[in-house]
């Protein structure tokens, strides 16, 4: 009988789900091991499969989730990669698109580019934004680079000429050309990893993609090989960046797509947990120490969207790396526990700036004197000082209470408690805008949403985030259970595939587009089938849709099936709509033009169904009470506090209260009502602030 | 502090939620716009406004348009009072006095309102490309002896009534254009931007009351400027005077002065232009709106740059310059290419306080240019205007480099080589770095970057707008200063040179050349780390001969090392002693 696995790489853990036929879920954790993080991976999976009691050799289907990518680049890991452009080019990665990310900040210093100028060489060709070619290829000139860079030891070039999104012909023959003169070294040519225009966007997704190759290739082999020889014949399967599945040999070939690997597999769990609760349409919500990461999700799905920043300098927009990926639509803020909290211009303000975990808030006393936000929470009365993290960090108060009134409470002439509370409020409106962000910007209600919350300070803070918002329902998984790696194994196998096929909408050849899409269709329901995909494939049609002129598209659904003229008038009406309810107004006698044509083909693996709790004996789940902070009744009051493991399903509790648990600790503001179901989830029904 | 009767959280959240408004409305210009110098170049800015006029909250667009939108949306009231605005109404206005000293530039501004009641206004103003006039571009330098030769002009005006589009007016600026659809494509998305900043704003009382909201506005404008006024306090008090040259205001003339005082007292900064040159019979004079704009911004950049930017923070800075000079003229001056003054008012502001704040300092950028080109397009039927942006490196700093290819005074983006072949006849040729181009210093400026464009059309007219290729970017405290740069047509054997303002034809095939000037040094070059200058030599920002005889360092070309010994010994001859100069030039 076969099982599937799961594991997700993050910055301190390293997660584990394995399904066993029955559909059981068991869960495992391990640290990250540094600089390898294949060795907890392996000794975690034979941890949990010999926990279980199965066989390597039974095993139907291994899910990875892994952020090396992003660490390759922001840690500059990457070595020997090079980047060939069109004669006249070479700065193309270097002059980027020149725009200040601070506009008054004259001491900016944006990340330095993946390639420096010495390994980058220029090819002389030109090809012309409708395809003709201007200049053919000096294929000799080209031999010459290519022979040069292998002879320095170069072992990846990306390849990003000119126009190569309409006339891919010279970036192959260069492909060609670097196979035959060293066919050791691995190439990236722009027009497979990005067919758009904007030759730096293009160029910096490509130079990404060469970047983190050989590390990504090196290690899922690695991880293959170790898996086999224990006896597997499962395929491995990654996560890229916009959630769904991908096999691992096509993540060797594009790695940028796998670049958020890990951030998409929470929320696909989000989704996974709103699934079994009844929530198809949810903010997922999810707050570490450092940062806190919004995700919507629509129908089951999370949003995606089709370019991503990578490293940005103090998360300004416009300051990172660029790339043309399909990846989760995250909106990623400097508010988490470790945020650092300061008096400024007789307000306070809170983040980016975080303490980290070394020095992390004060009330760790590990050197950090700056108060953040966990030593407001502390002095609040949220968090328990002998069982943060279960125990294993003791919370210093007097630590957190210096801090405070240092720096926030004495410039700003304000009692304690009322410091504590506005940290606590700021670092929530930090959020509170970000998902508006996620969700109004998006032109969705955050009041029609369900509410998400995990991570280690995120259900602290999501219920009064919650109330801000007007949402009425907020979903708190049992952190026991919550990993991204359930998303994994949640994730539906899933291929995108698109064409560009720039026209006016009348002047759209019916036939041949018809025909691309019967090709595009073709190519992906293949890619799923080998995927050992068996049951229902779904397909879904999308358009990339503009005012003739404009410069950016909206993404608009496409009919399924042989399209006809009236396809296209519907396709016409749903992009007006979607113009008017984002931008205001439709301009409906303006020429539209469709740039891009794209297809998903979605093939559901198995379900997935979460453990039933055990609780260790309801009853007596009130383990004691404290004083905590809650303005509405008037201050610091005699709180319950319940032990989450001992509290049985249909058990409710009604706020105040603060309940504990070993990863996180959740606090019910007066009036909330909590619900435990059968997976120890808490449902709340937030009480509207008053 | 008080707190204006607003809780320090509320008024926290409202002050967060302006600023959102002001993205979300520049976003929507940027992914909405038609032309390139919008779309791709966002040539644009976006603000919120309070009901009295005074600007809350801004994007993060050109500082340029900033210092005068405060000025723009009080001339826009003045002719059509706020008492008599109703929803959906906006107020267009071009005029140079009114708006931001050029008539590309279309300020908007819409009033919002909850319930009746007015609560701000949103703004936003878009480089437009095309006004009509004498050159295409609407920004010649030559032969301009005033603004009615630019283009259309047009005073504070209802563009919209009641969320309707005036057809009449419409009708006209579609008539005065040789491009309108990009104009009235421009126009919708400046239209798309005020909506939803309308909304959002209407949104925002909803949520917290209009008193709430009107006295957070007050009080974000209070604390602004008290935060600014504590800033200006850490400048020491002092006079600080600072001169520099522009090239010239088109082909054989003379240089144009940019003489600046700046007076530091206590918690207040005084820049006086007295002594600037008169105003010009160009296109070259940059109305007072334009010249407070840069100034505000340098003042910005030295003391508080990541304070909010709003009305509160100009509050303090008094920018004078005598009327009748090019930093204020009279109209009907032109004022079209005024955006090349714009680096040098800047600078001349940063070069005037380098005594008093030396490690906030930056030596001069690489100028930036802006040059236009309009034409018939053979390939695709039908006339053109484009216009370029070309940015380069910025000056270096105490404790850095300068950056390279980054923007300066003026925040745009550039052009993509792909968006612009996609439009216009126009191939690039190359675009890249100018080795050996930075200015030399223990810190180095920017490198000014080469672009080189042929055009694929005939009845080609050329409007150059490009500086600094007289007089380079000065480096700072013994840095030197970039090299200087030049336009060129049909580089190589024949090449010829074009004056850096010049208005000219073009055949099919030329090729201009724009070559942007190196950024300046900050600190002597003799001290520059030599591991730094063998880099940039393997980087070949510079060449082994500038290795040796700008830094003193002798890099051996078998090895691709630094021969210690040599270096120590050519260095040792280099040796200066005494202070070196604060400027050199």
């Amino acid at each position: 009988m076969t099982f599937r696995i799961g594991f997700d790489v993050g910055g301190t853990f390293t997660d584990f789900v394995l399904q066993t036929s029955s559909g059981e879920l068991h869960t495992g954790k391990r640290l990250t091991t540094y600089p390898d993080p294949s060795v907890a991976c392996l000794e975690g999976l034979d941890e949990l499969i010999g926990r279980v009691g199965v066989i390597w050799s039974d095993l139907g289907q291994a899910v990875h989730g892994t952020t090396l990518g992003s660490n390759i680049v922001i840690e500059r890991k990457g070595k020997n990669v090079a980047l060939l452009t069109t004669k006249g080019f070479r700065d193309v990665l270097v002059i980027g698109r020149e725009k200040r990310y601070q506009v008054y900040d004259l001491q900016i210093e944006p990340p330095a580019p993946l390639i420096s100028r010495r390994l980058i060489r220029e090819v002389p060709e030109r090809i012309l934004y409708d395809g003709t070619v201007l200049l053919p290829l000096d294929e000799g000139e080209t031999r010459r680079v290519v022979r040069a860079l292998a002879a320095q030891g170069i072992t990846t070039i990306a390849v990003s000429l000119l126009h190569s999104y309409v006339n891919p012909a010279h970036e192959m023959r260069v492909a060609e050309i670097i196979h035959e003169e060293a066919p050791e070294i691995a190439v990236t040519p722009s027009h497979e990893v990005s067919p758009t225009f904007r030759e730096y966007e293009r160029t910096s997704t490509t130079v990404i993609n060469a970047y983190v190759m050989t590390a990504v290739r090196e290690y899922l082999r690695h991880l293959q090989d170790a898996t086999a020889r224990r006896g597997s014949r499962a395929r491995l399967f990654v996560m890229p960046s916009s959630g769904g599945i991908a096999t691992a040999e096509a993540m060797q070939r594009y790695p940028v797509r796998m670049i958020e690997s890990g951030p998409a597999a929470g929320a696909l769990m989000a989704a996974v947990y709103g699934e079994l609760t009844g929530h198809r349409d949810l903010i997922a919500f999810d707050m570490g120490g450092t940062t806190a990461k919004l995700a919507l999700i629509e129908k089951g799905k999370p949003f995606t969207a089709s370019t991503f920043e990578l490293h940005k300098v103090g998360f300004a927009a416009g300051s990172g790396i660029p790339m043309n990926i399909q990846a989760i639509d995250l909106v990623e803020i400097g508010a988490g526990g470790g945020s650092i909290a300061r008096a400024t211009m007789g307000v306070i303000a809170v983040g980016p700036q975080s303490a980290g975990s070394m020095p992390g808030p004060a009330c760790y006393t590990r050197g950090g004197c700056e108060p953040t936000v966990t030593d407001a929470d502390l002095i609040l009365g949220y968090l328990n000082p002998d069982f943060f993290a279960g125990g294993s960090i003791r919370l210093d108060v007097q630590a957190a209470r210096r801090a405070i009134e240092d720096s926030v409470a004495r410039p700003l002439g304000l009692p304690l408690a009322e410091a504590a509370w506005g940290i606590h409020q700021i670092v929530n409106t930090n959020m509170e805008l970000a998902t508006r962000v996620v969700s109004i910007e998006r032109g969705r209600d955050p009041r029609d949403l369900a509410f998400i919350a995990f991570g280690g300070a995120g259900p602290v803070h999501g219920c009064r985030l919650a109330q801000a918002l007007g949402i009425p329902r907020v979903i708190l998984p049992a952190a026991a259970g919550v990993t991204a790696a359930i998303g994994l194994l949640a994730a539906e196998v899933k291929f995108d595939v698109g064409r560009t096929y720039v026209r006016k909408l009348e002047d759209v050849d019916l036939a041949y587009l018809n025909r691309i899409f019967a090709a595009m269709e073709a190519q992906a329901v293949e890619v799923i089938r080998e995927s050992a995909v068996r049951g229902e494939i779904t397909l879904q049609r999308w358009a990339d849709v503009r005012y003739l002129g404009q410069g950016f598209e909206l993404n608009v659904p496409v009919a399924l099936g042989t399209l006809g003229a009236g396809d296209l008038v519907r396709l016409r009406q749903s992009f007006d709509e979607a113009y008017a309810a984002r931008y205001g107004y439709a301009n409906p006698k303006e020429p539209i033009e469709v740039v891009n044509w794209k297809l998903t083909a979605l093939g559901a693996g198995p379900k997935v169904s979460l453990p039933k709790s055990d609780p260790k004996g309801p009853g007596n789940a009130l383990k004691a009470s404290r004083q905590a902070y809650f303005p509405e009744r008037g201050g610091y009051i005699d709180c319950p506090v319940y032990d989450r493991y001992r509290l049985g399903p249909g058990t409710e509790l009604t706020g105040p209260a603060v309940i504990e648990e070993r990863e996180s600790t959740t606090v019910l503001p007066p009036g909330c009502v909590a619900r435990v179901d059968d997976y120890a989830t808490l449902l709340v029904k937030v009480q509207p602030f008053s | 502090m008080s707190t204006g009767g607003v809780d320090p959280i509320t008024l926290a959240v409202i002050w967060g939620g302006l600023q959102s408004i002001a993205v979300e409305v520049g976003t929507t210009v940027h992914k909405t716009a038609y032309s390139e110098q919008a779309r791709e170049g966002q040539d644009f800015s976006v603000a919120v406004f309070d009901p009295q006029g005074g600007m809350v909250a801004q994007g993060p667009y050109s500082p340029g348009h900033m210092g005068a939108m405060s000025f723009a949306v009080r001339n826009a009231l003045a002719a059509h009072p706020a008492e008599t605005l109703k929803p959906g109404d906006a107020i267009l206005l071009n005029d140079p006095l009114l708006g931001s000293g050029h008539l590309p530039d279309f300020f908007i501004t819409q009033p919002a309102f909850v319930h009746g009641r007015l609560i701000g206004f949103v703004v936003n103003i878009l480089h437009h490309t095309d006004v009509g006039g004498q050159r295409p571009g609407s920004q010649g330098v030559v032969g301009i002896f005033d603004y009615f030769q630019e283009g259309l002009r047009i005073p504070p005006t209802k563009v919209w009534k009641e969320y309707e589009e005036d057809p009449g007016l419409i009708g006209i600026i579609a008539a005065n254009t040789r491009t309108p659809e990009k104009v009235l494509g421009d126009l919708r998305a400046q239209r798309s931007a005020l909506r939803v900043g309308e909304l959002r704003l209407a949104e925002l009382v909803e949520r917290y009351g209009v008193e709430t909201v009107l006295a957070s506005m007050a009080e974000i404008l209070a604390r602004t400027e008290a935060n600014m006024r504590a800033a200006i306090l850490d400048i020491p008090n002092g006079t600080y005077p600072f001169e520099d040259l522009l090239d010239d205001w088109g082909p054989g003339t003379d240089p144009l002065r940019v003489a600046v005082t700046v007076t530091v007292k206590d918690d207040t900064v005084e820049i006086d232009y007295a002594g600037s040159s008169p105003q010009t019979a160009s296109g070259l004079n940059s109305y007072i709106n334009y010249t407070r704009s840069y100034s505000y911004a340098a003042i910005k950049c030295l003391t508080d740059p990541y304070g909010p930017m709003n009305e509160g923070a100009l509050r303090p800075i008094r920018v004078e310059a005598p009327l009748g000079s090019f930093l204020n003229p009279r109209p009907p001056a032109g004022g079209g290419p005024r955006a090349i003054v714009c680096y040098r008012t800047f600078e001349a502001v940063i070069g005037a306080l380098a005594p008093a704040v030396p490690e906030r300092v930056v030596a001069a950028s690489s100028h930036f240019a802006n040059p236009t080109f309009g034409g018939f397009d053979p390939n695709r039927n039908r006339r053109f205007v484009a216009y370029e942006l070309i940015l380069s490196g910025t000056g270096a700093r105490a404790s850095k480099d300068g950056c390279e290819a980054m923007a300066s005074a003026f925040n745009a983006s550039n052009i993509p080589v792909e968006a612009q072949e996609a439009n216009h006849p126009i191939i690039v040729e190359r675009f890249e770095l100018i080795r050996d181009s930075s200015g030399p210093g223990k810190f180095r400026g920017g490198s000014g970057v080469r672009r080189d464009t042929r055009f694929l059309a005939t009845e080609g007219k050329f409007t150059n707008l490009a500086e600094r290729q007289r007089f380079p970017p000065y480096g700072l405290f013994g840095g030197k200063p970039g090299k200087r740069g030049r336009t060129v047509i049909n580089p190589g054997p024949n090449e010829r040179l074009l004056h850096s303002k010049e208005s000219s034809e073009f055949a099919y095939g030329d090729v201009i050349s724009f070559q942007q000037p190196g950024a300046g040094g900050y600190g002597v070059p003799a001290e520059r780390d030599p591991q730094k200058v063998l880099n940039d030599v393997l980087d070949d920002f510079i060449s082994l001969e500038m290795a040796r005889e700008a830094y003193g360092v002798v890099i051996d070309p078998r090895t691709w090392t630094v021969d210690e010994a040599a270096t120590t010994r050519l260095r040792a001859r280099m040796r200066i002693t005494g202070t070196p100069p604060m400027v050199t030039r």
